[in-house]
């Protein structure tokens, strides 16, 4: 029986490597580019265009903090020309792992493939100090710097610069693709703020502490949270506090993401009448959200939808 | 590497965030995990106990662009009640060999199957199985040696990696013992793995090892390895299930002559029943290895809290029952917790 298991083993080894293709595949003259977020893959391919092969790690509507770190995700990476992380440790639970097993030594950090997104991004909420007691604080500020499509030029940028460092060649040509990424981001943001202008200074409340550049950008404002404590789920009194919060302030939409559960802010929203509105965190979050500019159109109509909706009880 | 509990970042003190950022980034991810546990076990004099079980420090950290490097130390409570430390990993990886080959050289979990590289703060119960701990120890099998490990390349689309590893034998182990002569332990390790859809994914692994044993003899062990767990993307921090067994045969050469065939295995199911809560019972059944015929088996079941990612509380009884040796049951109640750097997600 013993010898019949190393048998297997060997066996299925070898023929593994009989179906092995004599060099590793490659996708035209085209850079393989794995993002961690699918937000980052569609600003690669605004940039990258016909010239990069992109995919992404996690999907839309899964919380970018707890992706789990599948081993099909190494075969990826150990092909990967560059990857891009959106930095700041919203992904340090599976990203650097995954990285560090794709034994692909472009793609480490400090590689010339390794592109963390965050960099020159002008950040918010960076802690004085920090310690757990406060829950899941982000050391280096908050992460979801994506969600301010202005910020999202600083991220494209980043991604141009690494492009033009493994492919020289086509510098121009990513060069013309940034600047039309930030001419539509600038003509798209100036409707987007037209659009959401009766949302300036209007109360809100949200899940979880992820929305505070789309706040900055729109000029809503965010005054509490479902969560007492970032990471820690609601708890009954938190939720009797909002609630008193939300009649006291007539707080008229509480935002959460699609991969919580609706349970607390429905029981919210019940007693309030306050209109629940579930947000596209990421670019692939909802059908129809498939680029980065679906991503602000998405959530400024189900903004002015909610806004605008009657009471929810 | 992605069944370990890994270290990756260090988190910043207080009001150097700013400044400080470059400077944590060259320092060790440095963490410390505590095991605090409530015993009862029936058949002991002292039926009630309390401990603290074990604390774990790590200081895990890329050494240069080439390689990383692991370090684990333990202390852990002795029958005098004396806190003594061992080193229980500490080895070097690399991080850029070519042709997808990586290696490990070092004091390492032998990667046996699955649960042998796990730690056993990171399992979700408070005990191992009788099969792995009549076969590889307590503390699982862990030697010093080198460890190779190549990503197979195969147009079949899943993940298979193959690990080789040659080792000095563990000093104290059931089934091996180092010998003065010049004898290792060598092992292989076949993982396949596959995602059936977006939710669920399937494991399935082959290991064979034989090393010299106590006899001044050959040890032979093969196993299989079994996982399904369904998670679902969008809720994975809600729901999930994991299902996990492994089954072990190994031989032990006599001195006398002939050899000793025995079988281990375990099976556990986890029901995660909300988003702390998850709830696992475990079959375990074991040959008592160089004892043909003594049997062991135990039913497990487990309720876990977790807190955060950095703190759970887990509940377990057990039930054993062997053909020679009493009934006995233990309840175990164990608080865990880590402080320090961010540990990487299991999968």
């Amino acid at each position: 029986m013993v010898s019949r298991i190393l048998n297997i083993l060997f066996i299925s080894t070898i023929a593994s490597l009989a179906f092995t293709p004599a060099s590793p595949l490659r996708a035209g003259d085209r850079l393989r580019v794995v993002t961690s977020l699918p937000t980052l893959k569609s600003i690669v391919a605004l940039v990258g265009g016909e010239k990069v092969e992109v995919s992404a790690i996690a999907t839309g509507y899964q919380n970018p903090h707890f992706v789990d770190p599948k081993p099909s995700f190494i075969m990826k990476l150990s092909r990967a020309d560059m990857f891009v992380t959106t930095g700041l440790d919203l992904e340090i639970g599976w990203a650097p792992s995954l990285i560090q097993s794709s034994r692909n030594s472009k793609i480490q950090m400090g590689g010339d493939g390794y592109v963390d997104a965050s960099r020159g991004v002008p950040l918010l909420q960076v802690p004085t100090s920090t310690d757990r007691a406060q829950g899941d604080i982000h050391v280096y500020g908050n992460p979801h710097y994506w969600l301010d499509p202005i910020r999202g030029k600083q991220i494209a940028r980043n991604v141009f610069e690494a492009l033009v460092k493994l492919s020289a060649e086509n510098r121009e040509y990513f060069e013309a693709n940034l600047n039309r990424f930030d001419s539509e981001i600038d003509t798209r943001t100036a409707a987007w703020e037209k659009a959401l202008a009766p949302l300036d200074g209007v109360p809100i409340i949200a899940y979880h502490n992820e929305w505070p550049y789309l706040e900055e950008r729109f000029k809503f404002v965010v005054t509490d949270f479902l969560e007492p404590k970032p990471g820690i789920p609601p708890t009954p009194s938190q939720l009797v506090k909002v609630i008193s919060e939300v009649r006291a302030k007539k707080i008229p939409v509480i935002i959460t993401s699609p991969y919580f559960t609706t349970d607390a802010a429905e029981l919210v929203t019940r007693q309030t009448g306050a209109r629940l509105a579930v947000l596209a965190p990421s670019v692939e979050a909802f059908e129809g959200v498939d680029s980065y500019y679906d991503l602000f159109d998405y959530n400024v109509k189900v903004l002015l939808e909610a806004l605008n909706s009657p009471p929810s009880n | 590497m992605l069944q370990k509990i890994l270290l990756c970042c260090v988190l910043l003190p207080p009001a150097l965030h700013a400044q400080g950022a470059a400077v944590s980034a060259s320092n060790p991810g440095i963490s410390l995990i505590g095991d605090i546990r409530g015993t009862y076990t029936d058949d002991l004099p002292r039926k009630f106990d309390f401990l603290f079980n074990e604390a774990e420090l790590s200081l895990l950290s890329s050494i240069d662009p080439y390689a990383r490097a692991d370090v684990y130390i333990g202390w852990s409570r002795d029958d005098d009640g004396e806190y003594i430390s061992s080193l229980e990993e500490a080895y070097l990886t690399t991080l850029s060999l070519p042709m997808d080959l990586r290696m490990k050289a070092g004091r390492f979990r032998l990667s046996v199957g699955r649960l042998n590289t796990v730690h056993p703060h990171a399992l979700p119960f408070t005990d191992v199985p009788r099969s792995s701990e009549t076969f590889f120890g307590e503390e699982g099998l862990i030697d010093d040696g080198i460890s190779v490990s190549w990503l197979v390349p195969n147009q079949l689309g899943f993940y298979q990696e193959l690990i080789i590893e040659a080792s000095a034998v563990p000093a104290e182990s059931p089934l091996f013992r180092r010998p003065e002569s010049g004898r290792y332990l060598y092992l292989a390790h076949l993982k396949n793995f596959l995602e059936l859809s977006d939710n669920s994914t399937l494991e399935l692994g082959l290991t064979g090892l034989t090393g010299p044993n106590q006899d001044l003899k050959t040890t032979s062990i093969g196993g299989i390895d079994l996982t399904y767990k369904w998670k679902p993307l969008q809720f994975n921090r809600y729901k999930s299930v994991t299902w996990q067994t492994e089954v072990f045969l190994s031989e032990f050469g006599e001195a006398a002559g002939g050899s000793v065939r025995s079988l281990g295995l375990y099976s556990f199911l986890t029901y995660q029943l909300g988003e702390r809560w998850f709830a696992t019972g475990r079959f375990d059944y074991a040959d008592l290895p160089r004892s043909a015929g003594v049997v062991l088996r135990g039913y497990t079941a487990t309720l876990g809290w977790y807190a955060t990612e950095f703190q759970k509380i887990e509940i377990g009884g057990t039930l054993q029952s062997g053909t020679t040796t009493p009934d006995r049951t233990e309840i175990t109640l164990r608080w865990i917790f880590v402080i320090g750097a961010h540990g990487a997600h299991q999968y």
